[in-house]
């Protein structure tokens, strides 16, 4: 393994007893300092991943390392650099924060002086310290995941593995922990991260990979992603009249139009792919010509939700 | 590439942590506090209650036999306390979340959490000894305090290790913190001593494999084989464990659910 990659997989299968294979034949490489989004939706495979990852749970087949270190057989190695955040954990509520990541820091084999001083710098990161002696169980559930968080950064990892690291949070909350994760692209800390906002992940991934059935369907950096985008004009037009069969065939007989999807009773939405703003005029002109009464006509940028929602009806499509 | 010794010193500081962790979390809770009261209040109520109605029995092994007759009870409220929840509270509260993606053995974890419900649940008894003794003392003077009481403290501290075992064992095995709690307790104060009853009383075996007949011993060191009269058919027979037997069953109880949790607990996976 190339000492820049420090994050691979290879081959991983995973298998529950009821026969689901639930991640099927993963493999991905990571570099140093990358800042990768894990996307897909619900059941796709993206948090059986991460466990495997982790050291939650073991891989039917294949391999998951982190730092040349198989994670399973070597979780000590593996591990060590690791911060990680999985889904919403519980905290142990009888404890201060300060007892509780003081536990972390002894078995990330801090000294003394570094885990009083990092207790102080990461409560204060997550708006904490004046709670640092009162016990958790008083907390709110926003400050119960800030904790969390706060473990996770806690000894100063060069690698994270956040699954869903903004929920629960408010908006604010949101922000912070956006912010955060963006100043570790700076210090050169590897960050993998699974979210379903995908706002998030292309506002701070330098690239995305897309699980879908269990399987990596697409990798691509946000910035290629972003180009392809700019090729793709969508159009959310209202009509007058309500849209029936034949009116939907009509629309894709025409040759300006790549895709058409119904999203209402009148509402549709048109897809361009040449990113050309004289076509969407020229839609328009076709679907007028062609006896549509329109109501609103309004062309829109697509995103990275977008690109994900085209990606998962191809792959459904597909099947 | 660490060596063998290194891993196994590194291996040993990460129990000690999960030991000195879970102490802290169970010092924390209410529950440290009703155990200690109850193996103090327990063999208070023996010396009390004579003191003020009745008399106190002849012997120091009597006084003594009859006031540890209930640390057989306390053993089980406090195992199922502290040792109830250890693993299943970890799951169900997903605590684990946070603790199991870290860099050490989850092996290592476990056998600290067992560790640090078997401290507590040891002191527990230690406490209801040392009341036990201070009242011989008070009653009876300092040369009443004998072998017995040493002997059956022995006998109850080792009880404890697989008591704790069994409880910590449906912790393992269980989804719910209140389940593996209440089955841990019911198994060792009810299901495992009915068996034992129906096996002496109405087969007429000696059940010497069942760890609660074996706890026995924590009395019986104090007194003799007896047969009591009673019962449609004239006499029941009844059994006294045999002290080496009884010590080696508690010890293959200890080992044998302590394997099998922490093997469950390393299988089991976090949802």
């Amino acid at each position: 393994m190339a000492d820049s990659i420090v994050i691979k997989t290879e081959g991983l299968v995973k298998e529950f007893g009821d026969g689901v294979r639930a991640v099927d034949g993963v493999s991905f490489e990571i570099e140093r300092g990358e800042i990768v989004g894990y996307l897909g939706p619900n059941g796709a495979g993206k948090t059986t991943t991460i466990k495997i990852l982790t050291n939650l749970i073991k891989p039917t087949s294949g391999r998951a390392l982190i730092n040349g270190f198989d994670v399973n057989r070597h979780p000590k190695d593996a591990l060590k650099d690791v911060g990680s955040l999985i889904g919403v954990p519980g905290v142990y509520s009888y404890l201060t924060p300060a007892e509780f990541l003081n536990y972390f820091g002894r078995v990330y084999r801090m000294p003394k002086e570094k885990i009083d001083q990092r207790i102080e710098e990461v409560l204060k990161m997550v708006d904490l310290l004046k709670w640092k002696d009162s016990k958790i169980g008083t907390f709110s559930t926003g400050m119960e995941r800030r904790l969390a968080i706060a473990r996770s950064i806690f000894h100063d990892p060069s690698i994270l593995i956040l699954d869903e690291p903004v929920l629960g949070l408010d908006p604010e909350g949101i922000k912070e922990i956006r912010e955060l994760i963006k100043s570790f692209q700076k210090e050169d800390v590897t960050v993998f991260l699974s979210s379903h906002l995908l706002d998030e992940v292309s506002r701070v991934c330098d690239s995305v990979i897309f699980l879908y059935g269990g399987k990596v369907i697409e990798r691509d950096s946000v910035k290629k992603i972003d180009e392809i985008l700019k090729q793709y004009r969508l159009i959310d037009v209202e009509l007058l009249n309500s849209i029936n069969e034949h009116d939907l065939n009509k629309l894709k007989d025409m040759e300006v139009i790549d895709q058409v999807q119904k999203l209402g009773e009148n509402r549709l939405r048109l897809t361009k792919t040449d990113g050309d703003p004289v076509s969407t005029a020229e839609i328009l002109r076709e679907v007028v010509e062609n006896g549509f009464k329109v109501v609103s006509y309004s062309p829109e940028r697509s995103n990275l939700e977008d690109f994900y929602v085209s990606l998962m009806k191809e792959k459904e499509g597909s099947r | 590439m660490k060596s063998i010794r290194d891993d196994i010193a590194e291996d040993l500081y990460n129990t000690w942590l999960t030991i000195s962790f879970e102490l802290k979390n169970h010092f924390r809770r209410k529950r440290v506090i009703i155990s200690f009261s109850l193996a103090v209040i327990l063999p208070l109520i023996f010396y009390v209650v004579p003191k003020i109605w009745a008399e106190f029995p002849d012997s120091a092994d009597e006084f003594a036999s009859l006031s540890l007759s209930f640390v057989n009870l306390l053993i089980i409220i406090a195992g199922s306390l502290f040792a109830g929840d250890v693993i299943s509270g970890e799951f169900e509260e997903k605590t684990g979340l946070l603790l199991f993606p870290t860099p050490q053995r989850h092996m290592t974890i476990f056998i600290g959490k067992y560790i640090g419900a078997l401290i507590p649940t040891m002191m527990v008894v230690s406490i209801y000894y040392l009341t036990t003794s201070v009242e011989v003392i008070g009653i009876y003077g300092t040369g009443a305090l004998n072998h017995n009481m040493a002997k059956s403290f022995l006998v109850a501290l080792v009880y404890t290790t697989s008591a704790v075992s069994v409880v910590f064992f449906f912790s393992s095995l269980l989804q719910r913190k209140i389940t593996s709690m209440l089955l841990g307790f019911f198994s060792l104060m009810m299901i495992l001593p009915v068996i034992s009853n129906v096996l002496q009383f109405i087969v007429e075996v000696e059940p010497w494999y069942i760890v609660t007949y074996s706890a026995g011993l924590i009395t019986d060191v104090f007194a003799v084989t007896m047969t009591i009269g009673g019962g449609p058919g004239g006499q029941f027979l009844l059994f006294t464990p045999d002290f080496h037997l009884g010590l080696v069953v508690m010890v293959v109880y200890t080992l044998v659910f302590l394997f099998l949790g922490i093997l469950i607990s390393i299988k089991r996976r976090m949802r």
